[in-house]
């Protein structure tokens, strides 16, 4: 069981990375050269300074924007999905909001921000606040009424009442919308770095590519790569602890089907 | 102790108005197991709704202790149809039959010997520790009936219950009911559409029109507290019984089919 799920789960990337090995292996094509030369770069340029000096920043600018948009999204979709007059007023305005590209916020948040730290970390939280947001208040607005009526019943409310009804019955949708939110900030992590940084992992790329540091550059977009495995890989470790009732509960109902 | 004058209750819609309850008027005593029957549609779950404090009437008044039903009034227990749909499938059973006494403020020790006594009543001791879909339907009505007999309440109303698990199961959970109620003492009201049901729960059976409803009859089960599945549904007595409240059933759904 086991050795399949590692096999599923390795497979195709072990073969992509044996074919790009094969295929590379004997170019002199200057922008785009053989995986060894690129692996080797990756090993000199990522494994010294520059974990501290350019990863560290870019995932701590990553983390402290993530956790903003989580916990603001978090909170105003419970206040929204709460109240029907309060959905109605903010609706419109939620859903202009989400449809303008994050990217094209830069250059407005550097005229309010400046240059520095908090400029990335608010173009990360308005990227990612949004689809936890709108997923929360979906979430809270789905509350089964008998559940509802029984907490009613019971004398159910205030703190208790949210975080043992209203957090938990929107918790399956909470995630999808932390999901969504994580790869969009993985993307504006990068995006704002790229204007006006001196420090991240965008940053460095772009630097690479334009001191045509090929193999170096080509390693960059290799380490992001791996960075977005490692954290979707810890998304659904996380995902695991808190939803494991839902898919149980998934599990049982499609068996009685 | 559970005081109905002159309820009605009519929902207005975007242009068109359906009247559930007509008027009704009951009162069940305190300690009393009273269980109400009416043709399906008749506004049974709107009336426990309005009862329980989850739903305003048009019209009238619900008292429970002579108190004004203003919301869920504070010792009344609820035991929905839907047992699926009133658990918190997030929680372990423990923690469901427990999350009302944490509203309640009480201490953790105190839960603890609370819960341990309502699982051990309705039978379910071992399966604290399970979630609620992990159990059968008849387990998992047996953890909500759990949650209520936890929660202590004067008055129990019950919408219902047993209308989705099996013939078997539901004569358990019968006998469970009337065992629950006796060593309460709760004053029960039993709603079901289920005529024998009824008849063998209950100390009187209130039989509803149809919708728009009103008490259309009122009937004392003279039977012998000791109750068993076997006897007494063989007992002349009950089959009398179930004749009457079936008449009158019948009576009032040809009533609204003639016109």
């Amino acid at each position: 069981m086991i050795v399949r799920r590692t096999v599923a789960l390795l497979g195709l990337p072990a073969v992509l990375v044996a074919a790009w090995w094969v295929a590379s292996a004997g170019s002199t094509d200057f922008y785009r050269p053989p995986l060894a030369r690129i692996l080797a770069a990756f090993r000199d340029t990522w494994f010294g300074r520059r974990l501290l000096d350019d990863v560290a920043p870019s995932l701590a600018r990553l983390a402290v924007g993530y956790t903003v948009a989580l916990c603001a999204g978090i909170a105003l979709g419970v206040a929204i999905g709460a109240s029907p007059r309060l959905r109605a007023l903010t609706e419109p305005v939620l859903e202009f909001l989400r449809a303008i590209p994050p990217p094209v916020l830069v250059p407005v948040v550097i005229l309010v921000a400046g240059i520095g730290d908090l400029m990335k970390v608010l173009v990360i939280v308005s990227g990612c606040l949004w689809p936890v947001l709108l997923n929360t208040v979906e979430g809270v607005r789905a509350i089964d009424p008998t559940l509802a009526d029984t907490a009613r019943v019971y004398h159910i409310g205030g703190t208790l009442r949210l975080r043992r009804l209203v957090l938990r019955a929107a918790s399956p949708q909470i995630v999808t919308g932390a999901r969504q939110a994580l790869s969009i900030g993985i993307i504006l992590m990068v995006i704002s770095e790229m204007f006006a940084a001196s420090s991240g992992l965008g940053f460095t790329v772009v630097q690479f590519q334009r001191s045509f540091a090929i193999p170096e550059m080509w390693s960059g977009v290799l380490l992001l790569g791996l960075l977005g495995v490692l954290l979707s890989l810890g998304f659904r470790a996380v995902e695991a602890r808190v939803l494991g009732w839902y898919h149980g509960l998934r599990a049982v109902a499609r068996g009685s089907r | 102790m559970l005081d109905v004058a002159g309820l009605r209750k009519v929902y207005e819609g975007q242009g068109h108005r359906v009247e559930a309850i007509a008027d009704l008027t009951f009162r069940v005593g305190t300690g009393e197991f009273a269980c109400l029957v009416g043709p399906s549609g008749c506004g049974k779950t709107t009336l426990l709704r309005c009862l329980a404090g989850l739903l305003a009437p048009t019209a009238g008044m619900v008292r429970v202790d002579g108190v004004p039903v203003a919301g869920p009034p504070p010792e009344l227990a609820v035991v929905f149809q839907e047992y699926g749909r009133s658990l918190f499938p997030w929680l372990r059973v423990r923690e469901n039959v427990e999350l009302p006494l944490r509203a309640k403020g009480l201490p953790k020790a105190r839960r603890q010997s609370i819960v341990d006594d309502a699982l051990a009543a309705v039978g379910l001791a071992d399966a604290g520790r399970a979630y609620p879909w992990q159990l059968s339907g008849g387990m998992q009505q047996r953890v909500a009936i759990a949650r209520a007999v936890g929660y202590h309440p004067r008055v129990l109303l019950m919408d219902e219950p047993f209308a989705a698990v099996d013939a078997q199961t539901r004569a358990d959970l019968e006998d469970l009911i009337r065992d629950v109620w006796r060593r309460l003492s709760v004053t029960l009201l039993f709603v079901t559409h289920d005529i024998d049901e009824a008849v063998y729960l209950g100390q009187r059976v209130i039989v509803l029109s149809a919708a728009p409803s009103t008490v259309d009859a009122d009937l004392a089960v003279d039977l012998p507290d000791e109750r068993d599945q076997l006897s007494t549904r063989a007992d002349p007595r009950f089959t009398d019984l179930r004749t009457q409240v079936w008449s009158r059933i019948k009576r009032t759904t040809a009533l609204e089919a003639s016109p």
